[in-house]
């Protein structure tokens, strides 16, 4: 259902009475996602990232006359994909159009994308801040439809005029592009989807949704619903573009709708009075600045690609393809706090990691039959490996076998977290295994017979620190640790500590 | 039927496709342009039983499928041999911005 907007005029006292709690920003976002083929949309030049310029183009995607285009079969099922992982209705019947419009980089004088039967429906994502900066919400798609991705230009910079090259590599590489409804409320709301949906792509593995190569991108439509003098206005939207990270995004869209508040309290201009601007993000000067508009830019003329057939979709391919998808990150969020204790925190800073993350956790959890120690592990010494080293799992030097072994002895009291940490330490700096490590460290087992001695000598040779914990200085046994691991490392503070209190009977 | 084609939506349109259309040609494109809209008006007056399908397309078959595998592309000079203007790496253009 559509609101209605008035267009009244306020006078300037009226417009800046307005507080910002009368103010909410309305945000709807176009993503396009690269999906992950070996060759183009409609014909077999490679995808690949890097190569050098016009060195993966033929007749078809720089679009020759008589070339036909034939439509990439995994390029439809990465969509179904997306689209069952979205919530989205899947289309038994889908077809693709023309969107004409001039532009070097695109060859043909059009972009083969898809208008009145996109692939996917509509669907929804929900969202949820991780540290509660905003109530749980459901942003629900308008659609997803398979395109071809336009080349790349090159224009001078010099200011001398010098002609725009032109690489049409990436010209018909498959786009996915997902659009949501205006269903955002604040800028840490779309940070807040853009995260979650790249997380989706990656877990179910159609994009990898890489930034740097252009493999995910995306745009924002913002504007403001103003209350004033009893009545509800809304600002002109703006589109934004070349927000090339999600933290650019947030701050483009913040930066922007305060833009907007302060440009309507200026000329009191309403979505009546202006039409929709395109403007883009400028990450140096960290502001939005108006985009040349296209002259009737709006006008595609969109209309059935006579080159192109239609295609149906079977109940059996979706099953199939369903079958596929697995656990989705909230899923995965769901099973590690309900199975496995996990804080909802923190298993959210886990499964954001991936889906390697997850499992090696999980291969840790279950071998070492301590899930809440498993977290920790993997949680603090293992991301922040991760963190400071840029690898992904598949380089951690630690296996998740080795690290199950390793848990095992802390779990049965063979290792303290501190030495255990030291053996962990040893392990990735020396590449071997935990026995090895122990066997370096000098650490071995020790019996209840030299713990027994080892306190017998702390005691005695400490009798201030025992009168203070006879006289309830429970802390008072924390200095007597520190000496034992001085003379022995190799015995388990937890141990001694209760082998101490047990023999001077406290 | 349909409203005639004014100049102004004739004018409109050669700007959209970037064609050059002279001045003195363009009430008579404007009216051949309103022949066409008029022919596919008449068709819109056709009466369909209610059981027809809505028509997308002027090929009926579905599915015209390719599995995803690499073909070899063309060789760069010889694309590039096509260009108006190129550099041997890239297609050249007027300044855009």
């Amino acid at each position: 259902m559509s609101e209605t907007f008035t267009s009244p005029q306020f006078d300037q006292a009226t417009r800046d009475a307005v507080s910002n709690d009368d103010v909410t920003v309305i945000i709807g976002l176009e993503v396009h996602v690269q999906l992950d083929t070996e060759s183009k949309l409609f014909c077999g030049c490679s995808t690949e990232f890097g190569a050098p310029p016009n060195t993966q183009t033929c007749a078809v995607c720089t679009g020759m006359p008589g070339s036909l285009p034939v439509i990439n079969e995994r390029a439809l099922q990465l969509s179904i994909k997306t689209g069952l992982a979205l919530n989205c209705e899947i289309a038994r019947y889908t077809k693709w159009d023309r969107k004409n419009y001039f532009y070097p980089d695109l060859p043909k004088g059009y972009q083969i994308s898809q208008f009145d039967k996109p692939i996917c429906g509509q669907g929804y994502l929900d969202i949820t801040a991780p540290k509660g900066e905003f109530e749980p919400r459901r942003v629900e798609l308008e659609r997803a439809h398979l395109e071809e991705d336009a080349g790349k230009s090159m224009h001078d910079e010099s200011q001398r005029g010098g002609n725009s090259k032109i690489d049409l590599n990436r010209t018909g590489t498959p786009l996915l592009e997902i659009v949501t409804k205006p269903d955002m409320r604040s800028p840490a709301e779309a940070r807040a989807f853009l995260t979650e949906l790249k997380l989706i792509l990656t877990y179910i593995g159609v994009s990898d949704c890489n930034m740097q190569h252009g493999n995910l991108r995306c745009d924002g439509n913002v504007n403001l619903h103003i209350k004033v003098g009893g009545e509800k206005i809304a600002t002109p939207i703006v589109e934004i573009k070349n927000m090339n990270s999600f933290r650019a995004a947030e701050r483009a869209l913040g930066y922007e709708a305060g833009r907007q508040l302060k440009l309507w309290k200026q000329n009191g201009k309403t979505i009546a009075d202006a039409p929709k601007q395109t403007r883009g993000w400028n990450d140096a000067d960290q502001v939005t600045t108006p985009q040349r508009e296209k002259e009737e830019s709006a006008d595609y003329r969109y209309f059935p690609d006579p080159d192109l057939i239609a295609v149906t979709i079977e109940e059996s391919e979706i099953e199939s393809i369903k079958k596929e998808i697995g656990r989705l990150p909230a899923q995965w969020r769901e099973l590690l706090i309900k199975e496995h204790g996990l804080k909802p925190y923190d298993a959210g800073v886990m499964v954001g990691q991936g889906a390697e993350v997850v499992e090696y956790f999980l291969v840790v959890a279950q071998g070492c039959g301590n899930s809440k120690m498993a977290s920790n592990w993997v949680g603090q010494e293992v991301l922040r490996f991760l963190n400071e080293s840029g690898e992904a799992i598949d380089a951690y030097p630690v296996s998740a076998d080795q690290m199950t072994e390793l848990l095992t002895k802390v779990n049965a009291g063979e290792l303290d977290q501190t030495r255990a940490k030291e053996v962990l330490q040893e392990m990735i700096d020396s590449k071997i295994e935990v026995q090895a490590a122990m066997d370096k460290l000098g650490i071995k087992a020790v019996d209840n017979s030299e713990i027994e001695s080892l306190c017998r000598q702390l005691i005695d040779e400490n009798p201030d620190v025992i009168q203070q914990i006879k006289d309830g200085n429970g802390k008072a046994v924390g200095a007597l640790i520190g000496k034992s691991r001085k003379l022995n490392p190799n015995a388990n503070p937890g141990l001694v500590k209760d082998t101490i209190l047990k023999m001077i009977g406290a | 039927m349909s409203e005639p084609i004014d100049r102004k939506t004739v004018e409109s349109v050669a700007r959209l496709a970037r064609i050059d259309l002279p001045e003195d040609q363009i009430d008579d494109t404007a009216s051949k342009l309103g022949d066409v809209l008029t022919y596919i008006g008449q068709l819109e007056q056709v009466e369909l039983p209610d059981d027809v399908e809505p028509f997308f397309g002027a090929i009926e078959s579905v599915n015209a499928i390719r599995p995803d595998q690499l073909t070899d592309s063309v060789d760069r000079e010889q694309i590039l041999s096509n260009a108006p203007d190129a550099d041997g790496e890239f297609y050249q253009v007027p300044p855009v911005l």
